[in-house]
């Protein structure tokens, strides 16, 4: 069952397009993890399902999250969903905290918006914490953003996250900020939380590894579309889509140290400025002059989706 | 030696013992990573080293006209109401002698250096996605020449392609003008990549270091290897219980 369907959302921002065609549909319980460009639209999708974009922004297609139209819901309606059915953890949690709050009101006052007693709410902050791994949890309730490292604030922005049980968790590079042992750590822990409550899971991520980890499936951005979606763990072996297998290729792991990165000729684009036709056909190594005019669809392909006008033969497979 | 740190010991208000006792050296045109465990010291070090936070005891030996720091999260050291051509031009005109036209051609090197272009240049930072941000931070920090470099966490925020770039553009910098790199990141596949010393941090200490390629392939000690376990890979399954928070 669909839980949250994006269905040819566009997004634009004073009249520059900055999302061109999104459609994509996660199940009640299902994982799907967002890479691509920075600067392709990650973000912005994710902050459109709490109508949470910037002032002149405008909204078409659709959104729905369980069934309700989101850009329908009256004040109540999108309060309600925002602190009960979906919780979002933001790429830099100083922008999410408030500087001059302790952590301990940080984290009741999520939970004392439900109805729940000062003294039960303090306490299941305390057992959150924990949860999450914050040490020194009763002199953490104490303390102000600026006095945690970075990783420690992200891990009480996901406890603050965990805290209303929600149906869907929005999670901007969660992990951005935290070594690899916590990263770990913080992933297991949406992992677990996923599978006691069938809680369902957006997760966007530069680390592409990480994200076929923790994720059923993967949809690739580039310049304000979603250019191919394919199972998590048939990433490296069925990527089709040009952009994708380039982005596998640049990984830093993926040559010996010492040699030349792989990056991608041309510049980053955005969907302002991207061609009429296929969004990466200006970059792509295997364009055709019908790719500048004509937009690909997303169509099968392997175990997966992709955009692309020479797939199914058209693209070398490379693993 | 750029760089030389000594007993560095950071309490912060509270009697909170931050920085314990660290003592590191980063030579002219050398490569330093510093990994470890969230909450161990890194930033403070980073910040101490740049004179942005004052050690409680220790010393450290460095030209601090010469550094400059790319931070953790870029939206709170980029000015909000600056667009990036008014950021990067103070810089050049702070830090060199280039007339306004020679600013300008530089501005425009340095955005297409970290694939951002002239299209960016009028705009503000709210307007940028987060790795657009960081990309402005590490071209104004380029734009001043300095002999170290504090990069923060400056490359978590890329997506692989652009972050193969800036690594590429790091690694150039560094052969043609001997830039210094103290490099602070969690990613070990890119400290393999752009570094040669590394050392591991833990609870405010340095618990292993050396020449990268014998510390991550031989890990002396156990948080070290607890942290090469913890990268993600095919076929990995991340699990709890493997770190304690710092
Ligand atoms: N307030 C704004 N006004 C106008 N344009 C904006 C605004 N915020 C973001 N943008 C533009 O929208 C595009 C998409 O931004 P978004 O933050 O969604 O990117 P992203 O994919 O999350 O990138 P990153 O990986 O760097 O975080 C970017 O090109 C950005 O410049
Ligand atoms: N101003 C402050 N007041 C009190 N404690 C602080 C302050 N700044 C940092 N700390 C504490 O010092 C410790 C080290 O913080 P630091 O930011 O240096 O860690 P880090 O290694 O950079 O971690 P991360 O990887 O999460 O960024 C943490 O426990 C943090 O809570
Ligand atoms: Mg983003
Ligand atoms: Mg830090």
């Amino acid at each position: 069952m669909t839980l949250l369907g994006l269905d040819g959302l566009r997004v634009e921002i004073g009249g520059r397009v900055i999302l061109r065609e999104v459609t994509l549909a996660v199940a009640a319980g299902e994982a799907v993890g967002l890479v691509g460009e920075s600067g392709s639209g990650k973000s912005m999708t994710v902050r459109s399902v709490l109508r949470m974009l910037p002032a002149g922004s405008r909204v078409t297609g659709s959104i729905t999250v369980g069934g309700l139209d989101v850009n329908r819901l009256d004040s109540a309606g999108l309060r309600r969903m925002r602190s009960r059915d979906v919780a979002m953890v933001f790429q830099d949690p100083r922008a999410t905290v408030n500087p001059v709050r302790t952590i301990g009101d940080f984290l009741t006052e999520v939970l004392r918006d439900q109805g729940i007693s000062r003294v039960e709410a303090n306490r299941r902050a305390v057992a959150l914490l924990t949860d999450v791994g914050v040490d020194h949890v009763e002199r953490r309730m104490h303390q102000r953003p600026h006095e945690l490292s970075g990783g420690l604030l992200q891990r009480v922005v996901i406890a603050a996250a965990l805290a209303t049980e929600p149906k869907l968790i929005l999670a901007d590079e969660p992990t951005t900020a935290l070594d690899v042992t916590t990263q770990e750590e913080v992933v297991a822990i949406l992992h677990e939380q996923r599978r006691k409550r069938g809680t369902a899971l957006l997760f966007i991520s530069h680390d592409l590894e990480l994200a076929a980890a923790v994720c059923d499936r993967i949809a690739v951005m580039y310049a304000g579309e979603i250019v191919e979606i394919l199972p998590a763990n048939r990433l490296h072996e069925d990527a089709r889509h040009p952009y994708t297998q380039a982005l596998l290729r640049s990984r830093p792991g993926a040559v010996n140290p010492g040699s030349r990165l792989e990056t991608i000729p041309g510049t980053p684009q955005s969907a302002a400025d991207a061609p009429a036709g296929c969004v990466f056909a200006d970059r792509c190594p295997h364009a055709a002059d019908h790719c500048r005019e004509v937009r690909p669809v997303l169509s099968p392909v392997d175990s997966g989706l992709a955009a692309c006008h020479l797939l199914p033969n058209g693209v070398p497979h490379v693993a | 030696m750029l760089l030389e740190v000594r007993d560095l010991r950071k309490v912060f208000k509270g009697g909170f013992v931050a920085v314990d006792g660290v003592s590191f050296d980063l030579p002219y045109g050398g490569s330093l990573a510093v990994v470890g465990e969230s909450g161990s010291g890194k930033t403070t070090c980073a910040r101490i080293v740049t004179g942005l936070e004052k050690a409680t005891s220790g010393t450290v030996l460095v030209d601090r006209g010469a550094v400059q720091m790319v931070f953790q999260d870029p939206y709170q050291s980029l000015d909000r109401r600056q667009t990036v051509a008014s950021c990067l031009d103070e810089v050049l005109a702070h830090h060199t002698d280039l007339p306004k036209v020679k600013r300008r051609s530089r501005m425009g090197e340095l955005l297409e250096l970290v694939g951002l272009d002239e299209r960016h240049a009028p705009v503000l930072p709210r307007a940028l996605s987060g790795g657009q941000r960081q990309r402005v931070a590490i071209a104004r920090a380029l734009a001043a020449n300095p002999r170290l470099l504090v990069l923060d966490e400056a490359v978590a925020a890329l997506d692989v392609s652009i972050q193969a770039q800036i690594l590429n553009l790091l690694v150039d910098a560094r052969a043609a003008t001997g830039i210094a790199y103290l490099f602070i990141t969690h990613d070990l596949s890119v400290v393999r990549h752009v570094c040669e010393d590394v050392v591991v941090m833990s609870r405010g200490r340095v618990v292993e270091s050396g020449k990268v390629e014998q510390v991550l392939s031989e890990p002396a000690h156990a948080y070290t290897r607890k942290l090469i376990a913890s990268v993600p890979r095919p076929g990995w399954v991340p699990a709890r219980g493997v770190s304690r928070a710092g």
